[in-house]
């Protein structure tokens, strides 16, 4: 169990406090409420941009102040952006946590006075170079734009990839920096959560000195398009890909219940008896049956309408892709016969990870903003491991049979060019 | 709070204490070193066993054995098969995996505290007793060669073999890819797994580390039981040769038709871990390009917009590794980069870092030490680079402090000491028909270009 205290400034800002009297370490984590989901056409890739602009400086930090600030004392910061958030953390010595609250506060709440054409510039170009390096310049780096955007339709949030069109990067302008800004880098659209070694009340004075002052602003627009989409794609919708690619690959998926719902749990348990460790179902068809080179499931925790179930598995050089694609749609049809011996195997091998993920603070914060922000309350990361456990066998097979069956599918396989 | 206040960083508050959790060490009567590291809140423990070989132990010509047979301990043992070892360690809910390096191979296993005595005699019978059956040998041996078919077609991978290639040469220890390649493993056998199992795996080139929720002497006891009864003797591995040099600079442009972006290496062979000033060197490459901060990465990324990101490392092994700077970046700016990239380290050598670099760099890597010591996988990570690189038992309590202790003209002197800005070597990976001639018009060396990557990585 992790001691949990939440508040909730004047503003609206969420405020979470794990204080762990066995650490000299600190993590500082702050979800923002807005993500990929929240743009709209011919804006993709802007959220994600806008988070590198929130390291370009406030009123009172200079560019590259916020790492200065932070390396210096020993501290580690990132960021990320993802489908339903953007997440900001820094974690450092914990006598330094005033540090990393003054540096969260004057961008929440001063960033605009420090925004230049010029630095929206650099790190246009910056973030082109990401998805260069990450997307255009790598084997099977588009894998996901193709997969989104069968398995999600055009008005539906998760159509289009965080990273976004090189176009829509392009046509970014600094009013939409600010815009952006106006709209959702609010308290009150935002959680704080502070894990380590902290005094609790302490913590709260200081994030109230530090925060209180910023204005809330109104709640964000709702989402752009429709989130609502049944979890049946109605036939498999596939995708083949020839491409300069060392070995064949596929990418299967499906849309299933989101993050924050009941069918979560049992949802998680059989992708990891499908999917997970050397005794997994997949593993088995596919490693060891000498088809491939890995192949595992996953389940993304989002949160609008559905969330993606996928599979991917990866081939040897020789590999028949039609052999491949056969044996991890074998794993899908065939799960609804899991046996109860495989079942209880995932939830001790779920239990463990969960525990080893806890053991970093950063982590642990990470999570009570998620919790908080799904869900509106942190002391619902205590409730996993019994969420968990309390799911039954006939709960997973179900869950199988309802949702990952052919007539909801994407497949997109990546075939080597040069290969009959 | 007024404006005023907000204008500067706060200070900090009392410090909290920080100590390397206390390493318990022993030795079995079979020499078989035992270190246990308590120090977890939670109820969870890594069990590792290190075996002082890795890839610099493995006969010319076999390049990838030592990774090829780490991975077949899967296979099975003389009593379990590779699906029943599985099981029995998944049924426990442990996560566990091989990883060889250069140096060593390490088998481990992370599990609840009291799944441990399960889990090692599981982990002792994998390399007490590998059977290496033929088909499960052969699907490692597979999988191996389609990673090397892999890294071929990265662009990132493609560049880090063709500069170890490069600054190594064919015949050095560190101048081919860690997993070998197609023709290296190609006619690998069982025999050769249990060859090098037999000759390089023994209780007195191994250890067993146990860090996490455990009392030292249940785990003391578990490593006797599980342990005390190997009798396999060994002789020691090999020691590294010299030090590889490069005779001058030079730029070799490996061709990668429609590249959309240039894969950039630059550097020469480096350090071994043994190396005197290891931590001035360390402070010295944080101001170069080993944090976000550093030199190079606002440069080229922050200022000029030419990268994501782009670092420098020295790869300390127990010979000397790579040195090396590593980005991506767009292919019109490929000449202009690798001049900023070589510019700044001629810098670095020539004038030194400033004081204000250097007590940000030492304050950083002493600070951020405890936040990578987290985990039992971490610390038993930690401890096991205390047994692979013969580092004293005390070294982590007096890490910190030696940190502090590196001031302006060491870091200089380290910088002066181990970067040879007249012998740097660039490797491009990019397509050719846009780059050659932006590197050529450098004058950073004469450039060859290899349209076939096969002259690249053999």
């Amino acid at each position: 169990m992790i001691e949990i205290e939440q508040h909730r400034l004047d503003n609206g800002l969420r405020v979470v406090l794990a204080p762990d009297a066995t650490t000299a370490v600190t993590a500082v984590n702050l979800w923002y409420g807005v993500g990929s989901r929240n743009e709209p056409d011919g804006r993709t890739g802007f959220a994600h941009l806008f988070e590198h602009m929130m390291f370009q400086g406030s009123a009172h930090v200079a560019k590259n102040g916020h790492f200065q600030h932070i390396e210096r004392v020993g501290g580690s910061a990132n960021a990320t952006t993802w489908f339903d958030r953007t997440n900001y953390f820094e974690t450092l010595p914990s006598h330094y946590l005033d540090l990393a609250l003054w540096l969260e506060a004057d961008r929440m709440g001063w960033m605009l006075p420090a925004m230049t054409a010029e630095k929206l510039e650099n790190q246009r170009q910056v973030v082109m170079n990401e998805r260069r390096e990450r997307y255009d310049n790598q084997p099977y780096g588009d894998w996901d734009e193709r997969i989104q955007s069968l398995l999600f339709p055009p008005a539906h949030p998760y159509h289009h990839t965080v990273i976004g069109s090189m176009d829509d990067i392009s046509a970014a302008t600094l009013e939409d920096v600010r815009d952006f800004f106006r709209t959702y880098y609010l308290p009150n659209n935002a959680v704080l959560s502070i894990c380590g070694g902290i005094d609790p009340a302490h913590a709260l004075g200081r994030v109230d000195r530090y925060f209180g002052a910023i204005p809330p602003g109104p709640e964000p627009p709702p989402l752009p398009g429709d989130g609502h989409v049944p979890f049946s794609t109605g036939e498999t919708l596939r995708a083949d890909v020839v491409a300069a690619v060392p070995l064949p690959r596929i990418y299967m998926a499906a849309r299933v219940p989101p993050f924050t719902s009941d069918e979560f749990y049992p949802g998680h348990v059989v992708s990891c008896c499908l999917g997970s460790g050397r005794s997994s179902r997949l593993y088995e068809r596919v490693v060891r049956g000498g088809l491939g080179r890995s192949a595992t499931c996953h389940l993304l925790p989002l949160t609008t309408g559905a969330t993606i179930f996928l599979v991917i598995a990866t081939g040897l050089p020789d590999t028949d892709p039609d052999a491949l694609e056969e044996a991890a749609s074998g794993v899908l049809d065939g799960a609804p016969t899991l046996a109860r011996e495989e079942f209880e195997r995932a939830v001790a091998g779920l239990e463990t990870r969960e525990v080893r993920d806890l053991q970093q603070v950063a982590t642990r914060a990470d999570l009570l903003s998620m919790y908080t922000t799904h869900f509106g309350t942190a002391a619902r990361l205590n409730e996993d491991l019994r969420r968990l456990r309390e799911v039954e066998l006939e709960e997973a097979r179900e869950w199988a049979r309802e949702y990952l069956h052919g007539e909801n599918r994407v497949v997109v396989r990546y075939l080597p060019e040069g290969r009959a | 709070m007024n404006g005023r206040d907000r204008g500067r960083p706060p200070a900090p508050d009392s410090i909290r204490p920080f100590e390397f959790p206390p390493v318990e060490t022993g030795a079995l009567d079979n020499d078989m070193e035992v270190r246990v590291v308590r120090g977890s809140p939670f109820p969870i423990v890594t069990g590792m066993i290190v075996l002082r070989s890795g890839e610099t132990a493995v006969p010319e010509g076999k390049g990838g054995l030592a990774v090829l047979t780490g991975n077949a301990l899967e296979g099975g043992t003389k009593r379990l098969s590779s699906r029943e070892l599985a099981r029995e360690l998944e049924d426990i809910g442990a996560g566990f995996g091989v990883a060889a390096g250069w140096d060593s191979t390490t088998v481990a296993v992370s599990c609840m505290a009291d799944r441990l005595q399960d889990a090692l005699p599981l982990l002792s019978e994998m390399v007490r007793r590998p059977a290496f059956p033929a088909a499960d040998f052969e699907r490692y041996r597979a999988q191996l060669v389609a990673a090397a078919a892999h890294r071929r077609m990265d662009p990132a991978s493609l560049a880090s073999d063709a500069f170890a290639r490069f600054i190594f040469g064919d015949g050095g220890d560190y101048g081919r890819p860690l997993g070998g390649t197609e023709v290296s493993l190609g006619s690998r056998t069982p025999a050769d797994a249990h060859g090098f199992a037999a000759a390089r795996y023994g209780p007195s080139e191994a250890a067993l580390i146990v860090a996490g929720d455990v009392e030292p002497a249940e785990a003391m006891s578990l490593a006797e039981r599980d342990f005390g009864g190997w009798d396999r003797v060994i002789e020691p591995g090999p020691e590294p040769g010299a030090p590889a040099r490069c005779p001058q600079r030079a730029v070799h442009l490996v061709h990668r038709p429609g590249s959309v972006q240039s894969e950039i290496r630059i550097g020469h062979p480096g350090v071994a871990r043994s190396v005197e000033d290891y931590f001035s060197l360390m402070v010295l490459n944080l101001v170069l390009g080993g944090s976000f901060s550093s030199r190079l990465n606002l440069n080229l990324r922050e200022r000029n917009g030419f990268t994501y990101g782009v670092r420098s490392r020295f790869s300390a092994r127990r010979g000397a590794g790579p040195f090396v700077v590593s980005t991506s970046v767009d292919n019109a700016v490929t000449g202009a980069a690798v001049r900023e990239i070589l510019r700044e380290i001629e810098g670095v050598v020539e004038d030194g870092p400033t004081r204000e670099e250097v007590d940000a760099a030492t304050s950083y890597m002493a600070g951020v030490f405890p936040l990578r010591v987290e985990t039992t996988g971490q610390i038993a990570s930690r401890v096991a680079e205390l047994v692979i690189f013969d580092l004293p038992g005390d070294y982590y309590r007096s890490y910190r402090d030696r940190v502090r202790a590196v001031d302006l003209d060491q870091a200089a002197a380290s910088a002066r000491r181990h970067i040879r800005p007249e012998e740097l070597c660039t490797v491009v990976v990019g397509d050719a028909d846009e780059v050659q001639q932006q590197l050529e018009a450098l004058g950073a060396g004469p450039v060859s270009v290899h349209r076939d990557d096969d002259e690249a990585v053999p």
